[in-house]
């Protein structure tokens, strides 16, 4: 474990709620985590489960309103990031933070070369004569892994594969050479084979810039690939925290479970698939208690009282149920 | 030959290329070769996995079994009869016994009818005629798909994803197919979801006993889900097997490839060694994997492979497997 004092990014209890007609809608619903320096650590969760919104919140770019940050604390280096003004945060994006989105097609403009728009997140925060920007994109396109750099600098976005655009992303991103990277869901709209090259690209890039990577995925094949902390989301809350083999191995919420059990694999054929009950409860209208219990085969009347409080099992490994928790116990106490 | 034995699919040969035009009089100065003589199989019952990646050509070939686009070439054999060339009269009521399932069932429903209405024109065109018969017949499809009775009367847009699916397979279903070909169903579908529509697709094909071309790019969902599997690459087939087969011990260097770069929650040490990008514009006659192969030799530069038989309805198209 490395020590506390090594947090790059903390959340604690972060609230956005969303607001129309209507009930508000509460999308993060008091999430804490953190991420170490170099460290990559993969929040995991189906579509709405709160997982984009917390990465807009940390990197201010939630539009306010309908969004709403109704609570919590964002701690980046030290610096609270939202008791930080739009000119601070703006200093630090693109520059000690990067960001790479799912679509790179419509992150880049399709109008401009991807020379030009990568020297142009390079001189949003660094000043440099122009020799040494372009020297400076080159060189990011070289270590993304795009052939020939220097031919490719006048390239447009359509004339690049969609592999090749989000190792041009991951340039941008890279451009100030950033504490951090947050990356979501990069790798969803590409295929396995270009995906498999991004993942390596990413982990060989964390140990060679020194980075931590907040990778947002829906994908457990991927997190399996790439993390070296989970942390999987359901309903606007953090359920599960650990490590990839606690998560995969061990896994101490009915929801990770049921996931992990939900994917089809080899040697799962023949048998029939574990089938989650019902759907994802809608953001605004979300069951009291523990948000998994209608669908949940461990529900007890406590988890419709309240939210449990995360159980804590040895070398960082939470989960947030206590039925599973006391079970493992007495199981242990017994053998 | 009895009727177990005669394939529900026959595929042969099947061939579209589409031509790229340039300049002002968009004179065809190439084509692409998206589907480039592809073999299938369906055996009644059994599911057929095609799998490939984007523009790979899988896609096209559903297109060309339905003539949804028309086929350039080969034979599509329908429960032994020749369906490539029939007249669009004829053919019509062939298309009834195979169906096809779409990725996102969002765009592929009518946004403006109802459930109820969408079911009801496959149940008219089955040729149920009675509005009460036509009523049941919807009820039972919705109850077969695992949809209640009151979600008749709602539109497409107030459904989940994994109920719009389930909407797309009783429509599919309201004309008691035979043959359902499945382009990635449960692609857009998060994981909790997918389970259940798999599970639905499962049970359905015992009940009904259907057959399936099950299109995808997911090989987690398919080395679980189909019998027999077909990897696609650049318009060909690649490789043909059983599909314990094919995950076990798969010949083809793409296939290879494919695998590795699959993330897998059992594996810990994961270090795919994929092929390089590049753009699908006319291969050249020769080995369509070539430039990309780590295991290239100099004969692969020769004519065009065949599918080479390595196992029980194993088949590989590689150079490499002839020499041994």
């Amino acid at each position: 474990m490395p020590p506390t004092n090594d947090i790059l990014l903390s959340v604690e209890d972060l609230r956005v709620h969303f607001h129309g007609e209507g009930p508000a809608a509460l999308a993060v619903d008091g999430v804490d985590f953190h991420i170490h320096r170099r460290e990559t650590v993969c929040i995991v969760g189906e579509s709405g489960c709160g997982k984009t919104v917390t990465a807009l919140a940390i990197l201010g770019l939630l539009r306010q309103p309908p969004a709403r940050i109704a609570g919590g604390r964002i701690h980046f280096d030290g610096q609270s990031l939202l008791d930080a003004g739009p000119a601070e945060l703006r200093a630090l994006r693109g520059k000690r933070l990067g960001m790479v989105f799912q679509e790179p097609m419509s992150s880049l403009n399709p109008v401009f070369s991807i020379g030009d728009q990568i020297a142009e997140a390079i001189v949003a925060h660094d000043l440099l004569p122009e020799a040494e920007v372009r020297g400076r994109t080159i060189q990011l396109l070289d270590d993304v892994g795009i052939p020939d750099p220097e031919q490719r600098l006048a390239d447009y976005p359509h004339q690049l594969s969609g592999g090749q655009r989000q190792r041009v992303m991951i340039a941008m991103a890279l451009a100030c050479g950033p504490d951090m990277v947050i990356a979501d869901e990069p790798t969803t709209a590409l295929d396995v084979t270009v995906q498999a090259q991004i993942l390596t690209l990413l982990r060989n890039l964390k140990r060679v810039k020194n980075m931590a990577i907040q990778y947002i995925t829906h994908d457990l094949g991927v997190v399996a690939a790439i993390a070296d902390r989970v942390y999987v989301m359901y309903a606007g809350i953090v359920v599960e925290q650990g490590t990839t083999a606690h998560i995969f191995h061990q896994a101490g919420h009915p929801y990770t479970q049921a996931l992990l059990a939900a994917l089809p694999t080899r040697d799962k054929r023949g048998q029939r698939l574990y089938s989650i009950p019902g759907s994802v409860p809608h953001p605004a209208y979300k069951p009291k208690g523990c948000p998994f219990h209608p669908r949940c085969e461990y529900t007890q009347p406590s988890c419709e009282q309240s939210l449990p409080e995360m159980c804590d099992y040895s070398g960082g490994h939470h989960a947030r149920c206590p039925i599973i928790f006391e079970h493992l116990s007495r199981r242990q106490n017994h053998s | 030959m009895s009727d177990t034995l005669t394939p529900i699919l026959k595929v042969q040969g099947l061939k579209k290329y589409f031509p790229i035009r340039k300049g002002f009089l968009q004179r065809v100065t190439a084509y692409v070769r998206a589907v480039d003589g592809v073999d299938l199989t369906v055996a009644p019952h059994q599911t057929l996995g095609l799998v490939g990646e984007s523009g790979c050509g899988k896609s096209t070939v559903a297109r060309l079994i339905l003539r949804l686009t028309e086929p350039d070439g080969g034979s599509i054999q329908f429960k032994g009869q020749e369906i490539s060339r029939l007249r669009e009269g004829r053919f019509k009521s062939m298309r009834k016994q195979i169906q096809m399932i779409f990725q996102d069932p969002y765009s592929s429903l009518n946004p403006r009818m109802t459930v109820a209405q969408s079911v009801a024109e496959g149940v008219r065109i089955a040729g149920i005629r009675v509005k009460s018969d036509q009523q049941r017949r919807i009820r039972d499809l919705l109850e077969m798909v695992g949809l209640p009775a009151a979600s008749a009367d709602r539109y497409p847009h107030e459904f989940s994803g994994g109920q719009r699916q389930r909407v797309g397979i009783a429509r599919a279903l309201s004309v008691a197919p035979r043959l359902i070909l499945c382009d990635e169903p449960i692609s857009a579908l998060d994981v909790s979801i997918q389970a259940q529509i798999i599970n639905l697709l499962k049970d359905l094909q015992q009940e009904l006993g259907l057959s399936y071309l099950f299109i995808s790019h997911d090989l987690n969902v398919v080395s679980y889900i189909c019998d027999h599997v077909c990897v696609m690459y650049r318009g060909q087939i690649v490789e043909s097997a059983p599909a314990a087969d094919l995950f076990e011990s798969p010949r083809h260097p793409y296939t290879l490839s494919l695998l590795a770069a699959v993330p897998d929650i059992g594996k810990t040490a994961w270090s795919p060694q994929p092929p390089n990008e590049s753009l699908q514009v006319s291969p050249a006659p020769q080995c369509p994997f070539g430039g990309q192969c780590p295991d290239s030799i100099p004969e692969c530069q020769g004519e065009p492979q065949e599918m080479v038989q390595v196992g029980v309805g194993h088949y590989v198209r590689c150079r490499r497997q002839t020499l041994r």
